[in-house]
């Protein structure tokens, strides 16, 4: 990405540890406007954990510095992160399962009246266009099933459809294609490229490496809580990709043993 | 070969007419049917009794208490906790009404306010203990049950305080005199149900609430307070508390530091054979309603009906352990 476009997110000196163990150590990443970024690496590489950061959930240890457009963020939660405009997809898409669909797509964020009682036929009738607009439809459910009713996939059209509903402009996918059947992760693929054409950036963190490639402008690889690497997509092919994740792989087994 | 068939055939019918029963209100309709056969039972056995008004005015007497305060512990079943410290906090916001009764000349605003405030208080101090410093509810509540009426007892010293003179005030008989056979309480017992019931199923409080008890994780991810939410339900306990306080003691005229005791097992049964499950995350405050006459019908209808006061807590074994049963067949886990 070009000097010019200010950052949306900038992560400076951020750190964490859980006891003695560094989940992540001194990360400094800034994520631009209109990128998608492919976040890959071994389990308990601190994908999720630096994910978590970002979207509020987590908080980083002192000294890290958040900044959201250019200005340093202080007490960072998820309700301030989601109303700049920071959308998470969590890897166990963060759904409360005896809730009904729309209850979810609008939770913590519901439509409601002047004394706070919900809307429920606006919600409902939101969450129907919606559904219907990322091609999540089905004629078994509505808005007003309860999500322990849905497949995988549509579970996750759900928690996909929640994060972009409001004016998202960074949207970050934990694993969005983890147990989907072949079609569904297409459908998911399809919808990150449509995500960047609205002009939104995305984190995109995946386990399996073409997807990674195919979606990502620019890779940053996670190696035991360190960015070992941080690269435009460029003339990058997929056999250098798959070469560079294998070598820092090997690298850092080398220097345990 | 005949029989079994038909029996099939009769069970799918039974099925589908359960099936139509869309499924948000079966622990409802459940707790309904319950109560109706429960009820064709006691006529059955004793129709001299429950085809009179008699019966019904008595039991009419008690059931909003302990109504008032079973709604209260939907809120917290819900949100995936317990309190089983209501009994107590009913006797010391008792004793907060009573005292400020003695020391305001009777004033009857002033003492309200305070028996709410201590129950709030008590209710803030459980949320307290619970989310901040993350004990388990039910022990938590289980001390602060003992630890409640401990002070209580030792605040009251063995007093027992009578208002006779509030007799024929014109606050006594707003808050529990009759309109007909129906005690005053009974309306406001029923305000209450409706206000609290459009909370939980409509605002965005009660889907929180919800939410604590299903999936806590979700809620925070979605930025939803769980922790406050949980502290509120708590304090909602507590004022709920108060209000019943108050009631007993403009009912009986007269305050006594046992009065919490035998609501604990009667309210909490209250809510199960509702239909609020106990593992949290779903509730119905109209089951709670049937819930607590199921409860006050057994308590009041066994010693009616001719029956030894022995069996009320017999009965009470076989409504919980059967309303669950039926629950279970209703609505699928729901109980678990």
């Amino acid at each position: 990405m070009t000097s010019e476009v200010a950052p949306i997110v900038q992560l400076q000196n951020v750190s964490k540890s859980f006891g003695r163990v560094f989940a992540l150590e001194d990360i400094n990443l800034d994520f631009y406007p209109g990128e998608i970024v492919s976040l890959v690496g071994d389990n308990g590489a601190g994908k999720t954990t630096l994910t978590k950061i970002i979207s509020g959930t987590e908080s980083p240890d002192l000294g890290a510095k958040i900044m959201i457009d250019g200005n340093i963020v202080k007490n960072w939660t998820a309700a301030k992160a989601r109303s700049r405009g920071i959308e998470t997809v969590h890897q166990n898409r963060a759904l409360s399962e005896s809730q009904t669909i729309y209850d979810n797509v609008f939770l913590g964020r519901e439509l409601t009246n002047k004394l706070g009682f919900i809307k429920r036929k606006e919600e409902e009738a939101e969450t129907e266009k919606l559904m219907r607009k990322i091609g999540y439809t089905s004629k078994v459910w509505t808005p007003n099933s309860t999500v322990n009713k849905l497949s995988g996939g549509e579970r996750q059209g759900v928690a996909i459809s929640r994060a972009i509903l409001f004016q998202s402009r960074l949207v970050i996918l934990d694993e969005p294609t983890t147990a989907m059947a072949l079609s569904e992760a297409a459908e998911v693929m399809a919808f990150i490229q449509n995500l960047k054409a609205d002009g939104k950036s995305v984190i995109f963190i995946s386990h399996n490496p073409w997807d990674a490639f195919s979606a990502a402008d620019r890779f940053v690889i996670l190696d035991r809580g360190k960015v070992v690497c941080d690269e435009p997509k460029g003339d990058m092919t997929v056999q250098d990709f798959i070469a560079r994740l294998h070598g820092f792989a090997k690298e850092g087994r080398g220097s345990v043993a | 070969m005949g029989s079994p068939r038909k029996a099939g055939v009769q069970l799918r019918k039974n099925l589908s007419l359960i099936n139509s029963v869309p499924e948000k209100l079966r622990p409802l309709f459940g707790a309904g049917i319950f109560f109706f056969l429960m009820m064709v039972a006691f006529i059955i056995a004793s129709p001299r009794v429950f085809l009179h008004l008699g019966i019904y005015s008595a039991i009419f007497l008690s059931l909003p208490l302990f109504t008032i305060v079973g709604l209260s512990l939907v809120f917290i079943t819900a949100a995936g906790e317990i309190d089983l410290s209501f009994p107590s906090t009913i006797s010391l916001t008792g004793l907060a009404f009573a005292w400020t009764l003695e020391h305001t000349h009777r004033n009857f605003f002033i003492s309200a306010v305070s028996a709410i405030i201590v129950g709030a208080l008590c209710g803030a101090l459980n949320g307290f203990l619970v989310t901040r410093l993350g004990l388990s509810s039910l022990i938590t509540t289980l001390g602060m049950n003992f630890a409640l009426i401990g002070l209580t007892q030792i605040l009251n010293n063995g007093a027992v305080r009578t208002f006779l003179e509030l007799n024929d005030t014109a606050v006594r008989s707003i808050f529990v005199g009759a309109v007909g056979p129906i005690p005053a309480q009974m309306f406001w017992s029923s305000g209450l149900a409706i206000i609290l019931g459009v909370i939980f199923h409509r605002h965005k409080f009660g889907l929180h609430t919800r939410v604590a008890g299903d999936n806590p994780e979700a809620g925070r991810a979605m930025g939803v307070n769980i922790e406050m939410t949980k502290t509120l339900c708590f304090i909602l306990i507590g004022v709920c508390s108060a209000f019943t306080a108050i009631i007993g003691v403009l009912l009986n005229s007269t305050y006594f530091s046992t009065m919490g005791d035998g609501y604990l097992l009667p309210t909490l049964a209250a809510v199960f054979v509702g239909g609020t499950p106990v593992s949290g995350g779903k509730g119905t405050i109209g089951g709670l309603v049937i819930g607590a006459a199921t409860v006050v019908f057994i308590q009041t209808g066994v010693v009616a009906a001719g029956l030894d006061g022995y069996w009320t807590s017999f009965g009470f074994g076989l409504v919980i352990v059967f309303s669950l049963l039926g629950h279970r067949r209703f609505s699928g886990r729901l109980t678990r």
